[in-house]
């Protein structure tokens, strides 16, 4: 269970609505029902931040 | 490493073999040209001179037959008693000069014993001249004198004439195995090269078309939307891998709407 990876996923909700959920999809190529069996690596993670911190740069 | 990357090594390696192999040629038609200029220079102008020296030879026994036979006149004797040593100073210095000239011993062996032999025959020939000119021109007497002796010189001469003959021949047949040997080679390198350039063009087309086709089948299936079991497993650095990588995330984001529509008709 991916938790960090999943909370990646609520925090882009939360943020940008659906649109936001998708293009982190998008970003990350995983998407919320694979985040939640995929491992929270360090690689993931950082794949996610970099992927939120674009989405924000975007303005989602 | 990118396929464009791939494609201008491809055509620079292609550019390059084929530069080296005209290089090639042109080296190996030069090493040809000098081979025959070297054998037109010498052991041709050998040959050449043994004939010229062969046939003075000949037009010498001829002027003496001249004189013998119309010495009773004159101006005949003066005429062919003169072209009589023409020919035969031209046959000595010749021969002389072509001795000097061979680098085959046994050849320059045979030009000096012709030599010795024309310098024999040349003194029999002034005897006879003398009691043909002091005979009052007994041409029967004075052949007596000479009859048959031009034979060992000529015989000399014309194993001179054949040894000068089998080495230009055996040179001619050296150069030819060199030719033959140089195009074996140059055909084996540059086909070797040719086929390895093919292969490996081949297998890079090979390796290209075969990931565009795996690249078709994923991007079909995501314009169907069937993107149940799909998974994108085409990588690589080259474009065809980055292609892959941007479908992984249409093709994340495709499951993304595909649940959230799937939650919001639930």
């Amino acid at each position: 269970m991916a938790a960090k990876l999943t909370d990646f996923y609520k925090q882009a909700a939360q943020e940008f609505g659906l649109a936001g959920r998708i293009k982190l999809a998008m970003l990350t190529k995983i998407s919320s029902e694979k985040a939640e069996s995929a491992e929270d690596s360090p690689e993931n993670i950082r794949v996610f931040e970099q992927a939120l911190k674009q989405l924000r740069a975007a303005g989602g | 490493m990118k396929i464009s990357t791939k494609l201008i090594l491809f055509f620079c390696g292609v550019v390059t073999l084929f530069v080296l192999l005209a290089f090639a040629l042109l080296a190996q038609t030069r090493t040809v040209s000098a081979g025959y200029d070297a054998l037109l220079r010498q052991q041709v102008r050998q040959a050449e001179s043994a004939r010229v020296i062969q046939v003075g030879f000949k037009k010498q026994v001829q002027e003496w037959k001249d004189i013998l036979l119309r010495g009773s006149a004159p101006a005949d004797l003066d005429k062919y008693t003169r072209q009589f040593h023409e020919q035969e100073s031209q046959v000595r210095s010749g021969a002389a000069a072509l001795a000097a000239d061979v680098q085959d011993a046994a050849c320059r062996d045979l030009l000096n014993q012709f030599l010795a032999a024309h310098k024999i025959l040349s003194d029999k020939y002034q005897a006879a001249y003398e009691a043909y000119v002091g005979g009052n021109f007994d041409f029967k007497g004075a052949d007596k004198l000479v009859r048959g002796q031009d034979r060992p010189p000529t015989d000399l001469f014309d194993q001179v004439v054949q040894r000068l003959n089998d080495d230009v021949s055996a040179s001619v047949s050296a150069q030819e195995r060199a030719v033959t040997r140089a195009r074996n080679l140059a055909l084996a390198v540059s086909g070797g090269l040719l086929f390895g350039l093919g292969l490996v063009g081949f297998m890079t087309v090979s390796n290209i078309l075969k990931r565009l086709g795996r690249l078709k089948a994923v991007s079909d299936r995501l314009a169907a939307a069937d993107i149940e079991g799909l998974a994108v497993d085409i990588s690589g650095p080259d474009e065809i891998g980055q292609f892959g990588d941007s479908m992984k995330g249409v093709h994340a984001a495709i499951e993304e709407l595909s649940k959230l529509a799937a939650a919001a008709a639930a």
